[in-house]
């Protein structure tokens, strides 16, 4: 089977993640932090889904497939709690969300 | 044989636990006599475990039982077991048998108490652990019978727990009771690492060698039966649990609890026959409370101190055969004991139900016309206990201080103590019989009785039937009940416990006729110097106050116990409260809920509530992770 050297795809992981990292870390409405965090999940499905095919093995596959599910429940919670907020009138914004602080 | 034993014994923990659970849906009369079926229940199965000893031939007549193992550790195992042979059939009938007679005593007594359901839930439990202690097929279960004993005698002498006086006594009862717990449970650790094992054949067929093991184990046995059987020093608590309700008074008395002591000491013979003095001093200490409990008794007013007064006398009796190695007497007596002693309590029972619960015999008298019946029971319970033939306890008493007779001049000393003992029973038993029922009517008694037909008096009379007839019953008993061993003629008892408890000594006829002869006439001689003051007033009691004071004062054991004991310990207390805890622990207390208070504040500081430092925090440690991972590698 041809194709590029695992190190492509590591590298094309390694930058979805870290995009999707920094979209976490600096923007501001909740909509695009859960993207963003959909964003990290799928740099790391690609990690997983080039080592399996570099090592020739299903496991990094059924562990991707995994990874979706939880990606997608996750969206559900989060998108429920969104619109939860969305409904309480109060700022879509996750600085200002801080009431658990100490 | 074996089932009915169980049965003899479990049948009134069932009750007790019926009781408890069905509280409110059980009706009082229906707790009642749910109770009294369970003893009931008890009794005829301990009369099927007789007969089925009695198809045994005499030395097959030993029968282990375990229902499971109870406690292991290492190489230890102590099963859930139950023995059935003489000894402790011959308990388990009296236990049940007098216990039942009182179980249907309290039906009338205890009507109209607020909690009636509680006390026969008590009542029951008490039974049980007296028939768990008596049936004990290793010495680990005697214990734990023996500290039930305990808690529910605790319960029902503070049964009237509104009154600070019970509560007080109750609780005197337990600690007494707990110091000679802890002697009997240090004597155990003692066999325990000497055989190895409590089983009663294991360490009654071995010797525990090592003269100052067996004396120890052999004294802290003693110990704890001295304490359950209020003998010298232990034995203040007695009187005390006078405050209790009558019927209690009678089951601790007779059947349940003081008996105990001297069960113990039959029960491990072998193991105190191995340190002959300290049953010397069993028998000893036996003695010098004959004479004091016969001495205290004199000065008492409240009627059923004196009678606490003469239990603990007689238990003396029972020691000082006991310690002298006749077993079987002991035994005998403490069978005709729990007879006459019964009948006693209930008698002044239906006395202190008649006055609506009065007990100083200051105000009672003339009350022989009035209530007769209860008169009659009364004096043959106080002949009984005087001594006087044809009654129950000459029989008792007077073959074991024949049997002092043959222990040398230890015995012989014992056997002065013990006569002294006999004159002050008739002088006491007399002096309280005729206080209460010679004489004219006090205002006191006319106002309960003679009076006493309106509504408001219900009480007046003899009592119910439930009363009366298990009086009547016991008084039969203590009347025939002496006739079932007449010494050197014919001897049931001793056969029958032959297998278990040989005494050490026998008397001869001559001294059984000597010792016969003279307790009866030092026993009549008290009656008639009773009579001579009490009854017919012919000459005033003399007064001596110092002697007054000091039999008024109990010899001042409680004081000298509270000036002993309790002042330092409070001393102790407080001194350490204020020195000690104070300075020390409270101080460090408080520091330390400071210095975690300033933790917890700053460290709160960390959780900004805010979702970008947390990742940040975690994408930072995770760099620093790797970083250190590879440099590592």
């Amino acid at each position: 089977m041809k194709g590029p050297d695992v190190v492509w795809y590591l590298c094309v992981a390694g930058f979805l993640f870290s995009t999707g990292a920094l979209g976490v870390l600096i923007r501001r409405s909740p909509l695009i932090v859960l993207l963003s965090l959909e964003i990290m999940l799928n740099g790391a499905n690609l990690a997983l889904i080039a080592f399996s095919r570099h090592f020739a093995q299903g496991d990094g596959q059924i562990f991707a497939l995994t990874v979706m599910a939880v990606a997608a429940s996750e969206v559900v919670v989060g998108l429920g709690l969104i619109v939860a907020i969305a409904r309480q009138k109060l700022a879509l914004d996750v600085d200002k969300l801080s009431t658990l602080r100490g | 044989m074996i089932a009915a034993a169980w049965i003899c014994l479990l049948s009134p923990l069932a009750a007790t636990l019926l009781i408890t659970l069905g509280w409110n849906r059980l009706s009082r009369r229906g707790a009642g006599y749910l109770a009294t079926l369970s003893v009931a229940v008890s009794f005829v199965a301990a009369i099927v475990a007789f007969a089925g000893l009695l198809g045994d031939s005499p030395n097959d007549r030993y029968h282990p039982s375990t229902l499971w193992s109870w406690l292991t550790a290492g190489q230890l195992d102590f099963g859930l077991r139950i023995v059935v042979d003489p000894l402790s059939v011959f308990m388990m009938l009296i236990v049940s048998g007098v216990g039942m007679l009182i179980v249907i005593y309290s039906i009338g007594y205890m009507d109209g108490d607020d909690e009636e359901r509680r006390y026969f839930a008590y009542m029951a439990l008490f039974v049980f652990s007296m028939l768990l202690l008596v049936q004990a097929g290793n010495l680990l279960i005697l214990l734990v019978g023996w500290g039930l004993v305990g808690l529910s005698s605790y319960l029902l002498i503070g049964f009237w727990h509104d009154r600070p006086s019970a509560v007080a006594a109750a609780k005197k009862a337990f600690v007494m009771n707990a110091i000679g717990d802890a002697t009997f449970a240090l004597a155990l650790f003692l066999l325990i690492q000497r055989t190895g094992s409590l089983d009663f054949e294991v360490l009654f067929t071995q010797s525990i060698g090592g003269s100052w093991a067996i004396n120890l184990i052999a004294l802290g046995l003693l110990g704890g039966a001295v304490a359950k059987s209020a003998q010298l020093p232990l034995q203040t608590w007695l009187p005390d649990a006078m405050e209790g309700p009558t019927p209690v008074s009678a089951l601790i008395h007779a059947a349940t609890m003081v008996t105990a002591g001297v069960y113990l000491i039959v029960r491990t013979a072998p193991l105190f026959e191995q340190a002959p003095r300290v049953l010397e001093l069993a028998a000893g200490l036996g003695a010098i409370t004959i004479v004091m409990a016969g001495l205290i008794a004199l000065v008492q007013v409240d009627i059923k101190r004196v009678i606490a007064y003469s239990t603990m006398s007689q238990i003396g009796y029972m020691f000082l055969a006991a310690g002298l190695g006749a077993y079987p007497n002991a035994m005998f007596h403490l069978m005709t004991h729990a007879f006459f002693k019964a009948l006693l309590f209930m008698a002044a029972g239906l006395v202190i139900h008649a006055l609506a619960g009065e007990q100083d015999m200051r105000r009672m008298g003339g009350l022989g016309r009035l209530l007769p019946f209860t008169y009659v029971c009364f004096a043959i319970g106080s002949l009984s206990l005087a001594g006087i033939p044809p009654f129950a306890g000459f029989f008792s008493k007077d073959s074991i201080l024949a049997a002092a007779l043959d222990h040398g001049w230890y015995g012989e000393l014992l056997w002065v103590a013990g006569m002294v003992g006999t004159f002050l029973t008739g002088l006491y038993a007399f002096r309280m019989l005729f206080i209460v029922f010679w004489g004219e009517p006090s205002g006191f008694v006319r106002e309960h009785l003679v009076a006493g037909t309106d509504e408001q008096h219900k009480h007046s009379g003899e009592g119910p039937l439930s009363m009366t007839s298990t009086v009547g019953t016991l008084a039969v008993l203590t009347v025939i009940g002496g006739f079932l061993q007449f010494a050197d003629v014919w001897t049931p008892v001793t056969n029958w416990l032959d297998p278990v408890a040989r005494p050490l000594v026998e008397a001869s006829g001559t001294q059984e006729a000597v010792s016969s002869i003279l307790a009866v006439a030092l026993g009549a001689a008290g009656v008639g110097i009773a009579w001579w003051i009490y009854g017919s007033h012919k000459s005033a009691a003399p007064r001596i106050a110092w002697a007054q004071n000091l039999l008024e004062h109990k010899f001042y054991f409680d004081e000298a116990y509270d000036f002993a004991f309790y002042r330092p310990a409070v001393f102790l207390a407080t001194g350490l409260g204020r020195w000690i805890e104070r300075p020390l622990v409270f101080g460090s207390v408080t520091e330390l809920v400071k210095g975690v208070g300033l933790a917890g504040r700053d460290t709160s500081r960390l959780q900004t509530g805010l979702v970008r430092t947390y990742v940040l925090l975690i994408a930072a440690s995770i760099v620093v992770l790797t970083v250190v991972f590879v440099a590592v590698r």
